[in-house]
Order: C-alpha cells, then structure tokens, then sequence
C-alpha cells in the first residue's frame, strides 16, 4: 500500500509565534494554525478537505509545498522529504506540485497577457526551450482547459472569473505537475461557472492522472469530486474516510454538525431535516482547549474529552474510515494535568524566544 | 390575508455607465407579507441587489434612474422626499449586508452604532437608548451583552458582526428586513444560527423579510416565495415547493442541475458530471432582444425565444393567491 501513497504529512505542524509589541518583540504563545496532522494522499485520488474559516485548512495546504514552513513535522512527497529541500530542490517540487488560488481575480498578474502568465512556469522551470515551442505548448494548455487559443494575447481583465479560474488551472498544469492543490479553488465563482469548473478537474484528472487535494468549505461540492474527505478543526484532522462514508455516514460529533448545517435546495427535505445547531465560535487557535479540541462546543462531550486528546480510530461500516472521537473508544493520549502544564508559551516556544528577541534589537 | 407590508410595481433600474447605458432592473413584480419571506434569487450581475438599493434609496442619484412604484405599508417609497426617507428606513425597513465588516464604523463601538440608529428615530435618552442596544445584543444571542456593546467591530467574529448588524437593522422593529447575502460570507454552523435567529425573530414580531441570495440550498430553508432574476427581470416566481421542486424556466432548471446536491446518493464510483449553462449573463449594458436567457438556453423550444421577449405568465398548479409563474416560450415538455 505505502507505493501508492505519493504525499504523506506525519505530524505535521504550523506555529505561527505570536508577540507582544514594544522593542523587545517578546513570544507569547503561539497560534497552532496546523497542530499535528497525519494524512496520506495517494496516487490519483481526489482528497477533499472541508472546515471552517480558520481551521488551519488553507495552512496545511501551503504547509505541504512548503509555501508556509511547517514549524514540526515533516512531509514527504513521492519519497522525497519535502522538508529537508533546499532551494534548487525545492523548485523542482513546485514543478511537480501546483497550486490553484481561491481568487482568480487577485491570483493574475493584470499587466500580463495570459500567454506571458501561462508560460512563466515553463521558463522558470527551462521546460520546451525556445519561445516558439513554449508557445506551442501554451495553445495546447489553453485548449486543455477548455480556452481557445486565440485568447493568448488578452489580459486578465478582459476575462469572467470561471475563464480566469480556467487561466489559473492551465497555469498550474503548465510544469505537467503529479499533484494540485485546489485552494477554494471554485468559492469565488457564480453556481453555473462553479459547476463548469468542477467537470474540468474532474476531467483532467482522468486524463492527467493527477492527484489533488481539493481544499474547500463547501461540503456539497467536496463530495461531489472527492474519494476521500478529511475534516479539519482547529489545526487537526478530526476524521477522514471515503467521501461516501465521511459525507453519508459521520462518525465525529463535529462531522455530523457541519454536514446538517449545509442547507440542500428540497423544501420539504429542509423543512424536516433535524439540524445541529452549534453553540459559539470555533475558539481562537492560540487556545486551543485540552484534550479533544471540540469539546466546547460538542453536544455529546463527556468525561474523558477535556483529559485525553483523541488519536485517529477505525469507525463506521467502511475500512478506511477515521475518527477522532471518544464515543469511539477512548484512544489518545492523556493531557498532562494544568498543575505541571500552566497555559501559556510551551518550552519550545521559550527556547526559541531570546533568539528572536536579540534578533529584533 | 392581511395588508401587504411591500408591493413592488414594475420596477425599473437604469444606471449610467461609461459603456452605455445599463439595463440592470427591467420590470419587477412582487409583494412581501406580514411574517413572510420573499427569496430572490440568482448570479452575480443579474439586478438583485441593485433591485432592493433601489427600494431604499441607496444608489447614487446621479447615475441611477429608478421607475416604477414601491409601496411600503402604502407609501410610495420611490415618490419620498429624502428627508421622510431617512425617517422612513429605520422602523420601516432595516437592512443587513453581506460583509459585516465593510458595513459597521470600525472606529466606533458596536454600542454607539446601536445608539446612533435608535437615537434617530426615538426620542429616547443616551441611557434609555444603551439599555435597549444591551437589550437588543442579547436578543441576537451575543454572549455577554452588557460587554459587547463597549466592544468594537474587530474584537468580534464575523457570525458575531452579523448579529450585530442584525441588532441595528431590528434596533427600529422595522416592518420589512431586507438581508442581502447576509449568510454568505458565514460558515455554514454560523449560517444555521443567523437563519435560525432570523426566523425567530420574524415569527415574533411579524416582519416581512426579502432574502437575497445565490444559495438554493438556504432558500429551500427559509422562503416562503422565491424570485428568480436574471438579466434583471424576473423569470419565475412561485411558492417555494413550486420553484424548487417543479422548476419550469430552463434557467431556474440549470441552476438546480448544476448544484451538487448533499441529499443524492453517491453512486459507486461513476459520478455523474454536474450539468452546467454555458456561457455567462449577458451584460446589462446589451441585453438580447427576446427571451434574456436565450444565448444560454439549452432548450430554445420556440421560434419567439430570439426575438419576443417571454411575458411572466401562469404555470403548473399553483392557486390565485400563491401562483407559479415562469417567463418562457417553453412549454411543460420541453426539457
């Protein structure tokens, strides 16, 4: 099985410091942005990944191609270990790893012509030398994304948002990449254009063979093209499994909250549907609460949650199908008591902190 | 039934442009009740919101031409002085916008915004006025409202910033709340909570509520009606069991087949594709001639669709009070 894993994260995390103003720039504490994800993406999968706004699912994504430093943990992409890489390396993973942007609208160069943004790649990465075949091979990227050629010579203003998303995917497939990952990739666009862009990763991916990890807070749309679907809340991923089973078949309080919240267009459907309403906002992930991290706001929280932070366990009907729950069977590891532990920065954080505070003088 | 809170009359909304002039509102129709929601639905560009800034007077009176009549418990809101304008919009109709944090003072707190908006149309006390924002916090299910009000906008979270604009679009108990994407910057658990509030509130005070939004799914829950725009007219209303689930326009048919839809069953490995309209609206600014969807149209079941503009008429079932409309040359059979 492990052959056919092409990414996989194994503790994964992205702490961003927080610090007091004042000269001294001193830590205090730190926003657990990513805070020790495990996750496999294999070979020509679709992985989606849906959370609330600041979950951490963005970060991660960036986490994976190194557009952010993960702070721990590490990544390894086709064997490689992404986080040893050193420039000239790191270059190379972009070519083989890309990324579509939420914002077609922020995400192009307005002064350049779609042919100058489309073919950058091919030059930063020396792929089909000279300009009339890079040329050649920008028509053959359009028309992969369903762009006539002739648009080549246009500016990105002169385009609708789905033409753009489409400028932005030919872009991103410009290096001939093995993975994409589609950040909200479609959360922009009107409903008729999200659906035209949804056909097209979905065809590309059949004739691309391409991996992808589909981030997106839009659960319909997650299930629509995904295998797999990962849940994430506050930096963790709190269940994974096939997109049937994570989509029809929750097994994590927060899962099953998140999936009766999505309203579908049937009036007598919604009208009887029984909805989790979750109490509050997703608390700030700079306090992250002890042990199960949805414990504050979860209907069925009891006992052991605010003790043992849960680990990833086989639930549900279907191999393959994870949660972190304790409904499931108390697994994780106990939180060291707040008497030994007082809240605040973690040793690490206090290791790092005269460094940073020398270096800002 | 009882007296109509508004009554919308052809409706029409040009705007001045430097590519001509925009034909963003042609012609609506509707009424919203005592206690009842009004969806208005459809793409960006297709005069939804433009149609309700119209209504409250909010887009620029250089640019904008507005006809037609709007009837606000009988007062014609589009014959107002600005001045009864003014006086009118806080108890006769309320407002929440899509970004709350583009639409509250960030240099205010959330408590003198409140009393701003109730202070200009109670003669109330600063006092008085701060009891009822403290009041009224609570009432949008703020936690710790006697905090809240001395917080300011920044300090809070986007489903928190939407309670408050809700708290100052109800500070007046208007008889008409107009929520124009409201929801949709929102995940959807806050989501859940704003509609839930919302309807609470309605049901207790009777308020007549349009909802403007993209989201079909959000509409199934909350209307009672649903308005179908595009180009700027409106191609099918009904009740909302009558537009969702016996949807007659091509248009109004595209949009649900493009929706991927969580209650299907996901079949085993071979997924379908979702259907998709080709193309994109036309822009206000050159309109086709007949049928406004017709460049898109899948269907073009009749010669008139190029050339004739489709006249709202009556579809399907539907009773007197409540009928389903659509505005096409398409027949019942024509898929």
């Amino acid at each position: 099985m492990t052959d056919d894993v092409l990414l996989s994260a194994r503790g994964l995390e992205v702490h961003f410091p927080i610090r007091s103003g004042g000269v001294f720039r001193r830590s205090s504490g730190a926003v657990r942005a990513v805070d020790g994800v495990d996750l496999d993406i294999r070979r020509g999968e679709t992985l989606g990944l849906v959370g609330e706004s600041g979950c951490g699912k963005s970060t991660l994504g960036n986490a994976l191609l190194r557009l952010v430093e993960p702070t721990g943990g590490t990544v390894t992409f086709d064997g490689i270990d992404v986080t040893a890489l050193g420039r000239r390396e790191l270059r190379e993973l972009r070519r083989r790893a890309g990324m579509v942007f939420q914002d077609p609208f922020a995400s192009l160069d307005p002064r350049r012509t779609v042919a100058q943004t489309v073919s950058e790649p091919l030059e930063v990465h020396g792929l089909h030398g000279d300009r009339r075949e890079r040329a050649a091979r920008v028509s053959e990227l359009l028309e992969l994304v369903g762009l006539d050629p002739a648009v080549a010579d246009r500016y990105p203003h002169e385009f609708s948002g789905g033409q753009r998303q489409r400028v932005g995917i030919a872009r991103a497939l410009a290096g001939e990449p093995d993975f994409l990952v589609c950040d909200e990739a479609i959360a922009s666009l009107d409903v008729s254009v999200q659906a035209q862009v949804l056909n097209l990763l979905r065809r590309l991916q059949r004739r691309l063979g391409l991996t992808l990890l589909f981030i997106s807070h839009d659960l319909s749309a997650v299930r629509h093209v995904a295998d797999r679907i990962a849940v994430m809340y506050l930096g963790r991923v709190v269940e994974i499994g096939p997109a049937a089973a994570v989509g029809g078949d929750p097994q994590m309080p927060y899962t099953q909250a998140l999936l009766s919240a999505v309203p579908v267009p049937h009036p007598e459907l919604e009208r009887s549907r029984k909805r989790t309403v979750l109490r509050g906002d997703v608390p700030s992930p700079a306090a992250v609460p002890t042990g199960c991290r949805f414990r504050t706001r979860c209907p069925s929280a009891f006992e052991p949650c605010p003790d043992v932070d849960p680990a990833l366990q086989p639930v549900g009907q279907v191999d393959g199908h994870l949660a972190a729950c304790h409904l499931h069977g108390v697994v994780g590891t106990p939180v060291a008591r707040e008497d030994d532990a007082p809240e605040g920065p973690t040793p690490a954080d206090a290791a790092r902190a005269p460094r940073r505070a020398g270096r800002a003088h | 039934m009882s007296a109509p809170v508004l009554e919308v009359e052809d409706l029409r909304v040009r705007l001045r442009t430097p590519r001509g002039t925009a034909h963003v509102v042609n012609g609506l129709d509707y009424t919203v009740g005592p206690g009842e929601t009004v969806a208005v639905v459809g793409e960006s560009g297709s005069g939804k919101s433009v149609s309700v800034l119209a209504l409250m007077g909010l887009l620029p009176s250089g640019s904008a031409t507005v006809t037609g009549r709007a009837l606000l418990q009988g007062e014609d809101l589009l014959a107002m002085s600005p001045d009864r304008l003014r006086r009118v919009r806080g108890p006769g109709m309320g407002m929440v916008f899509q970004d709350p944090m583009t639409s509250l003072n960030p240099v205010l707190t959330v408590g003198r915004q409140l009393v701003e908006g109730i202070r200009a149309h109670q003669r109330v006390s600063k006092q008085a006025a701060r009891a009822r924002a403290v009041e009224l916090l609570a009432e949008v299910g703020l936690p710790d409202p006697a905090r809240a009000v001395d917080r300011y906008p920044h300090e809070l979270s986007g489903g928190m910033r939407q309670r408050v604009m809700i708290a100052i679009a109800l500070s007046n108990s208007p008889a008409l709340l107009v929520a124009d994407e409201a929801t949709t910057a929102l995940d959807v658990t806050v989501q859940a909570q704003i509609i839930d509030l919302v309807e609470r509130l309605q049901s207790e005070h009777g308020t007549g509520v349009i909802w403007i939004t993209h989201d079909l799914g959000v509409v199934a829950g909350i209307a009672d009606r649903v308005l179908v725009m595009y180009g700027g007219r409106c191609v099918e209303d009904g009740t909302v069991d009558d537009v969702l689930d016996r949807p007659r326009h091509p248009y109004t048919r595209g949009l649900l087949g493009a929706l991927p839809d969580l209650a299907e069953p996901l079949a085993d490995g071979s997924r379908r594709d979702l259907a998709t309209i080709p193309g994109v609206p036309p822009p206000p600014t050159d309109l086709p001639p007949g049928c406004v969807f017709w460049p898109r149209c899948p269907v073009r079941g009749d010669a008139r669709c190029e050339t004739e503009q489709p006249p709202l008429t009556v579809v399907g079932s539907g009773s007197a009070a409540l009928p389903h409309r659509a505005a096409t040359w398409c027949g019942e059979d024509s898929r």
